[in-house]
């Protein structure tokens, strides 16, 4: 029997990933959920963040707080980005077969990371953990980074914000009912283009967050864009394609079974995750939280 | 219309002018390398390496009264890739011989091509042990890298001078990982009876979270830790393994395998390398012990890439270059049969020493610098200090 201090170790190490997961996993959902398009390119805009971070903390040397700059630098650059590309790329693809759509969005994944490669060459880069963020604190026998407790912080914090932001406010009722019935929407008199444009932006805007915030505990280089769009669609497959808390409830879930699955499967980390999706897939094919679809 | 057949003319007297003799013509050597994508990092310098060899031995007029001429593809770090490259350059370009890929997956499959072609084919950098397994060798494939084996055991050798009993490592699961693990684990029990492997973690190939596996290997308490999470996989294991306080748990007893103190990685993580642990290189420009030839290398090589702190990973494939055309000499002949013959047991005086390639397994009893990271005020980044050559030849059997 493992000590409980390792546990609790163990356990908040999967919450983290969970954190980081959840800032892609949503933005990947929102636009699934509204825009009905899967977006393989949001992993693109993920890499994008981290490399435009890294780019803005160069720029900024050595500033105290160069690093919470090119955070939300990078967030918004690629939420303009993904702006641009929705406004004059993604709208002539609504409506048009599955297959088209995921071979454009496909298309752009593999432009963007040329694109980078062009832009930051192939080696890897690193960002710095920001100042008063470097080191850790003992909890219960465990060293927690300053950095995870802010990332297990804000997590929750931009979960509670959209929460409150689709279920209380005006546009929040538009955009839930734009994923319902667009063309009813569009009917009684509400501009549904900018409606969609402006979910595409806050749905890039949360890849570029991840990204950026993910990149003081990550190298940056070429291939994360591909590897977390994997992972992101796990989240969401099992948490329900287009559920707002199942994405979150997806994330939690698979960052445990990651951090608790290599202690039982020392070999197999990933296997474990893919075979509760596998099983998620068998029993309820729509996800934990998602809404069957109507044939 | 009149513009055409001047054009024509011009094209059939161009055909019309009668081949060089054989002899000026350069000796041709294919070189696959991956130049593109993450990889090309390595290959890059890879290349680089072997064009410095080829400028100076050309500038000498060349072997045998012949140039060489090198001709390098893009691998893409791919075996299927390194495959049909390596194909084109012996069908279409009629290369000689074949200098060149990077990884474990490449090395094997290009020797493939080597032994159908029957064209002598000269690995500078993949380390698998397969590439010159028994079953594997034929009378065409060289190499001049250490192996896993060879890599595994070194380490081991310097891990058992250390005041260390309980021993965890970590390695990504996959060949290179487990192969060169197992050859540490073997030879450090036979070595040093006492020791125990208290923890083994196996991450996949470029895992995003190292956490949960740092967390479950603290919690065995080992007190020191083998690793071969190579090049930038490095970054991202140390910058989440730090804060966890896991390098101070191991007293900064860590040692990696694959080139994470060569001046590439140290240089790329900068302020974040774990500074205290130890590590490998193929080479350093800052080898303060080195053999005088060294120092000469170093300083052409400086000049070559116009690079005050040169690449680590030139001087492998510039000792492939030296071992080819020193067989080439001792050979008289550029037929790769010949060749082949004269590179068993061949010594060649590299800038790293004397290296010799086995008769019985086409192997180079090539081995690496070792040393534990520090902190130098003339670099601004971390170098071994004091870093020593391991010579193998001692533990290659």
């Amino acid at each position: 029997m493992p000590d409980l201090a390792f546990l609790f170790g163990q356990s908040l190490s999967g919450l983290t990933a969970a954190m980081f997961l959840f800032l892609v996993a949503s933005g990947l959902s929102l636009i699934f959920g509204v825009l009905g398009v899967l977006n393989f390119a949001h992993g693109s805009f993920y890499m994008l963040g981290a490399y435009t971070a890294y780019q803005i903390v160069q720029w900024l040397g050595r500033d105290p707080a160069s690093f919470w700059w090119a955070a939300l630098g990078a967030a918004v650059s690629i939420a303009i980005l993904g702006g641009l590309i929705e406004r004059f790329l993604f709208r002539h693809l609504y409506g048009a077969d599955v297959l088209y759509q995921l071979l454009f969005t496909y298309a752009l994944v593999l432009i963007l990371s040329d694109a980078a490669k062009v832009l930051w060459g192939t080696g890897q880069l690193s960002v710095s953990r920001p100042p008063g963020l470097t080191g850790a604190f003992k909890l219960w026998g465990t060293f927690v980074p300053y950095y995870n407790l802010f990332v297990l912080l804000l997590g929750p914090a931009i979960a509670l914000l959209f929460w409150l932001l689709l279920t209380r406010t005006r546009s929040g009722r538009l955009i839930r009912a734009a994923a319902l019935d667009r063309e009813m929407l569009g009917a009684l008199g509400v501009n549904v283009d900018r409606l969609y444009t402006g979910v595409f932006v806050v749905g890039s805007f949360l890849a570029g967050l991840g990204g950026a915030l993910i990149a003081p505990v990550k190298a940056i280089v070429p291939g994360m864009d591909v590897e977390i769009i994997v992972e992101a669609f796990i989240v969401v497959v099992i948490g329900g394609l287009g559920s707002f808390w199942g994405t979150m409830l997806g994330a939690l879930v698979y960052g445990q079974v990651l951090a608790f699955g290599i202690l039982i499967f020392p070999r197999f980390s990933i296997f474990s995750v893919f075979a509760l999706m596998a099983v998620v897939l068998i029993l309820r094919p729509w996800g934990l939280l998602g809404r069957p679809l109507k044939s | 219309m009149q513009r055409r057949t001047v054009l024509i003319a011009l094209l059939a007297l161009l055909l019309l002018v009668p081949p060089a003799a054989d002899a000026q013509k350069p000796i041709k050597v294919g070189f696959p390398m991956p130049l593109s994508g993450p990889a090309a990092l390595y290959g890059d310098p890879a290349l680089k390496g072997a064009q410095l060899f080829v400028e100076e031995i050309n500038a000498k007029g060349g072997v045998l009264g012949r140039k060489i001429e090198l001709l390098a593809r893009d691998s893409k770090a791919n075996a299927d890739e390194a495959v049909r490259v390596s194909r084109e350059l012996v069908l279409k370009e009629n290369v000689d011989f074949l200098v060149g890929t990077l990884t474990s997956a490449e090395g094997p499959a290009v020797s493939v091509v080597a032994k159908e072609n029957k064209i002598v084919f000269i690995a500078p950098i993949p380390k698998t042990d397969q590439l010159t397994a028994p079953d594997k060798l034929h009378p065409y494939i060289f190499r001049v890298a250490a192996t896993t084996t060879m890599e595994g055991r070194s380490i081991a050798e310097i891990v058992a001078k250390w005041n260390v009993k309980r021993i965890a490592t970590i390695s990504f699961d996959y060949a290179y990982g487990q192969d060169v693990t197992r050859a540490f684990v073997e030879h450090i029990k036979r070595i040093k009876p006492g020791v125990e492997i208290v923890d083994q973690q196996w991450p996949k190939l470029g895992e995003a979270d190292y956490t949960p596996f740092i967390n479950a290997q603290m919690a065995k308490k080992p007190d020191a830790v083998f690793s071969s999470i190579w090049g930038g996989h490095f970054v991202t294991f140390s910058k989440q393994a730090k804060p966890l306080g896991y390098f101070d748990a191991i007293k900064y007893n860590l040692i990696g395998a694959g080139e994470i103190a060569s001046p590439e990685a140290t240089k790329a993580m900068g302020a974040e390398y774990p500074v205290g642990v130890w590590g490998n290189s193929y080479d350093a420009f800052y080898w303060q012990d080195a053999p005088p030839a060294h120092r000469d290398y170093t300083a052409r090589l400086s000049k070559f890439l116009k690079d005050d702190a040169p690449s680590s990973w030139s001087i492998q494939t510039y000792m492939a270059m030296q071992f080819l055309v020193e067989a080439i000499k001792k050979a008289g002949s550029t037929d790769s049969d010949k060749v082949a013959k004269a590179l068993l047991g061949l010594t060649v005086d590299t800038p790293h020493g004397k290296l010799t390639i086995r008769a019985k397994d086409h192997q180079a009893n090539r081995g690496q610098l070792y040393g534990q990271t520090v902190r130098d005020p003339k670099y601004p980044f971390a170098i071994m200090k004091p870093m020593t050559y391991v010579d193998p030849t001692r533990f290659m059997d």
